[in-house]
């Protein structure tokens, strides 16, 4: 909900820069995040806002990354594509498609040989999935047994090219089966189905049992970026958002009584006053000064 | 194992002094890992990692599948989570594989997370022409020069090589070490206490007052030949190895160039967009025009035929005749 | 009669060599095939054995000593008793076999 807030209100704003949304896609993020425990890391794609939000980033550091101001986590820097906050679990986006996977086995690899049990966690759309980063990532994490569990958030769209163009394989999570590796395709609008299966493969990866591969099947409620064109039909689009995860949990907590009416919409609008503090935070902070541009290079 | 020779001196196979920064940087940092395409009991390629497997156990000298992305990525990674790393790449034609981890992420870790990350690393690997053919031989270093983010050594000898990797292996960020095919057999004097050679510091290897010669990695060795024989002809030939190509040692540079007034630049890479390019516009920029020649090889990928390579081979005949030709063009009245 | 034993060439690809181990000492008596001594390359160890029979007199490069090919590694007679010359240059070269590996 938060995530779908702070999407919509950056989305508003003229100076939203350019940016990869995961509206439609927070299920993936949040469950993940849910199993995730201190010590643990996450690397997304350049579809990080989700992820960074659903590691309990502070929204008005992110938005203020985002805006490229200096109190982002990364003084505005490095935006939407390369968002980090390792102290927070959240290792940071990396937004070269399958550029996060050999990275993320490697940082599986330190987490083994600290031997406290971290665990890494990849978030990686469908495009990936032809690369053969991923390929070489699933076998050295099979033979080392990695605590890594890799997070595809198919949302059936590489830009424009629908996956059953880009990859081979279907579904995508058959591809880890000849290395060996456990894997399972979800319903990617269903947080408590992502949830689950993320807290079975983190609690393998864990103890000892090697990497996993997860399959997310998500929706894009957007284009592919602020700045892409949309290629779906207009009615398409619609028949998707249809499918919403935070209408679909809200649905399911308020028919086993968990919520009702009065506190989802207290909970509604404890978000938009976050965003609005999120927005102030952000706007009260400075672009980063010009000299910066030579800051941290080597 | 090996004689102790000259006063506080040892003398080591090229390969040795690499073994020994190693072993030493291992010793200290518990968590320094070796990764690569037969590091582990084999010993490396060229021997370079003997004794370590057995010293270090094969978790720390660790296989890694013939998959360079993931070994570099594995390195960065790990690296990134503060277990300093060195990768092996064979050969550096291969790096073109493991590219975009070490320059789309591990380059720019620093600078994009506003210092929260850094990268210790270092990827080790050899470059140069020694009868292995086209996709085995190249030396593509300079077109790491221009990452920023990235700091590229390249030793000539087992005193630099030694000095170097040291160094490498105490950087906050990540550094490309290259060695080459042909140092591999020479053996030289190191020295017996732990030492470090600067990452950013040329090494003036010979004085001469008529041309510098500036070059690095095995060419230092054809350099000095070249300038044994320009001796004969009465040109005093001043030959810097620069040891570290990002940074660039300018201030050495350009000091010697100011005093001899000449520039020739030999490497084995390509001239273009290459070492001497961008050393010789940089003492221009700093001296003003000054006479310069770039050696190099042949603009063509280098055979496994062993006529073909020497032929497109730079070698000390074609660093003399450009040298001759460069002074008698500059100093028409000179002894060239 | 002496013989100097030299260290052998060419092995392609190697400049210098170092003196690993001498299989014998001073008097030791070696048959043809029996292994002598063993050096290192920068690569590879080569195992130099006896071409013919010989006692080994004096050992000129010790273990550990660096040596080029074709410099003298010892000084090897037919006999126990025969005096050693204080040139090398006159002296027969000793017949070896070596295997690089």
């Amino acid at each position: 909900m938060l995530i779908r807030a702070f999407e919509t209100r950056l989305m508003a704003r003229p100076d939203h820069g350019f940016q990869l949304y995961s509206s439609g896609e927070e299920a993936v993020a949040v469950g993940v995040a849910s199993a995730m425990r201190t010590g643990d890391r996450l690397l997304s794609g350049g579809r990080s806002i989700g992820a960074a939000l659903a590691c309990g980033l502070d929204s008005g550091q992110v938005m203020a990354e985002l805006l490229g101001r200096i109190a982002g986590p990364n003084r505005g820097r490095a935006g939407r594509g390369h968002l980090s906050q390792p102290e927070s679990g959240f290792f940071g986006a990396h937004a070269v498609v399958a550029g996060n996977l050999t990275i993320a086995a490697g940082a599986a690899l330190a987490c083994q040989r600290a031997g406290e049990g971290g665990v890494v966690f990849a978030i990686f759309g469908d495009g990936a999935c032809g690369a053969g980063a991923l390929h070489e990532t699933l076998n050295v994490a099979s033979l080392w047994k990695l605590p890594l569990v890799l997070v595809c958030s198919n949302n059936g769209l590489s830009i424009s090219t629908p996956v059953s163009s880009g990859v081979a394989a279907d579904p995508l999570s058959s591809l880890a089966g000849p290395f060996g590796i456990a894997h399972a395709t979800v319903d990617g609008m269903d947080v408590e189905a992502v949830a689950a299966a993320a807290s079975g493969f983190a609690a393998d990866a864990r103890s000892g049992g090697g990497p996993a591969l997860l399959e997310c099947r998500a929706e894009r409620f957007t284009s592919h970026s602020s700045s892409t064109r949309e290629t779906r039909p207009a009615e398409q689009v619609t028949a998707i958002r249809e499918r919403c995860p935070i209408a679909h949990l809200s649905a399911e907590l308020l028919r086993g009584a968990v919520l009702d009416e009065t506190a989802l919409a207290a909970l509604e609008a404890e978000t938009e006053a976050e965003i609005d503090r999120a927005i102030a935070f952000a706007e009260a902070s400075p672009m980063p000064p010009a000299e910066e541009a030579l800051h941290d290079v080597v | 194992m090996s004689s102790e020779s000259g006063a506080g001196h040892v003398r080591l196979f090229f390969r040795e002094a690499i073994a020994r920064a190693l072993a030493e940087e291992m010793e200290r940092d518990q968590r320094l890992l070796v990764l690569g395409q037969d590091v582990g009991s084999f010993g490396g390629a060229y021997k370079e990692f003997a004794g370590l497997h057995d010293r270090f156990g094969p978790e720390r000298m660790r296989d890694t599948p013939v998959a360079e992305a993931a070994m570099v990525g594995l390195g960065v990674g790990a690296a990134a989570m503060g277990h300093r790393t060195l990768v092996g790449i064979t050969y550096m034609d291969f790096m073109t594989l493991g590219l975009d981890p070490l320059v789309n992420y591990a380059a720019k870790a620093r600078f994009k997370t506003a210092g929260r990350i850094t990268v210790p690393l270092v990827v080790k690997t050899t470059a140069g022409a020694k009868g292995q053919g086209v996709a085995h031989s190249q030396c593509l270093e300079s077109w790491l020069m221009g990452v920023p983010g990235l700091k590229v050594v390249a030793p000539s000898d087992p005193a630099s090589a030694y000095g170097l990797l040291k160094s490498a292996l105490r950087e906050d960020g990540p550094v490309v070490f290259i060695d080459h095919k042909r140092l591999f057999p020479k053996s030289g004097e190191v020295p017996s206490t732990e030492c470090f050679a600067p990452i950013g510091k040329a090494q003036l290897l010979r004085e001469g007052s008529d041309v510098t010669i500036v070059t690095h990695g095995y060419m230092v060795h054809v350099a000095m030949e070249a300038a044994r024989e320009l001796e004969k002809a009465g040109v005093d030939a001043e030959v810097i190895d620069l040891r570290s190509l990002a940074p660039l040692d300018m201030d050495t540079v350009a000091a010697s160039v100011g005093k001899t007034g000449v520039l020739a630049t030999l490497e084995e890479g390509q001239v273009t967009c290459g070492v001497g390019s961008e050393v010789a516009f940089r003492v221009m920029e700093r001296l003003g025009p000054v006479p310069a020649v770039r050696v190099g090889p042949l603009p063509a990928p280098v055979s496994s035929n062993p006529v073909l390579e020497a032929e497109c081979l730079p070698d000390a005949g074609r660093l003399v005749d450009a040298v001759r030709r460069i002074l008698s063009q500059a100093k028409p009245k000179g002894t060239a | 009669m002496i013989y100097k034993l030299l260290v052998p060439g060419p092995i392609e690809d190697v400049e210098q060599v170092r003196v690993l181990e001498w299989h014998g000492g001073e008097g030791q008596a070696f048959a043809e095939g029996e292994l002598v001594v063993e050096l290192e390359t920068h690569k590879a160890l080569v195992e130099v054995r006896a071409g013919q029979a010989g006692i080994l007199r004096s050992v000129i490069s010790q273990e550990g000593d660096w040596v080029d090919i074709g410099s003298p590694l010892a000084l090897l007679s037919d006999s126990a008793d025969e005096q050693l010359p204080d040139g090398l240059d006159e002296l027969a070269e000793m017949a070896l076999s070596f295997e690089v590996s």
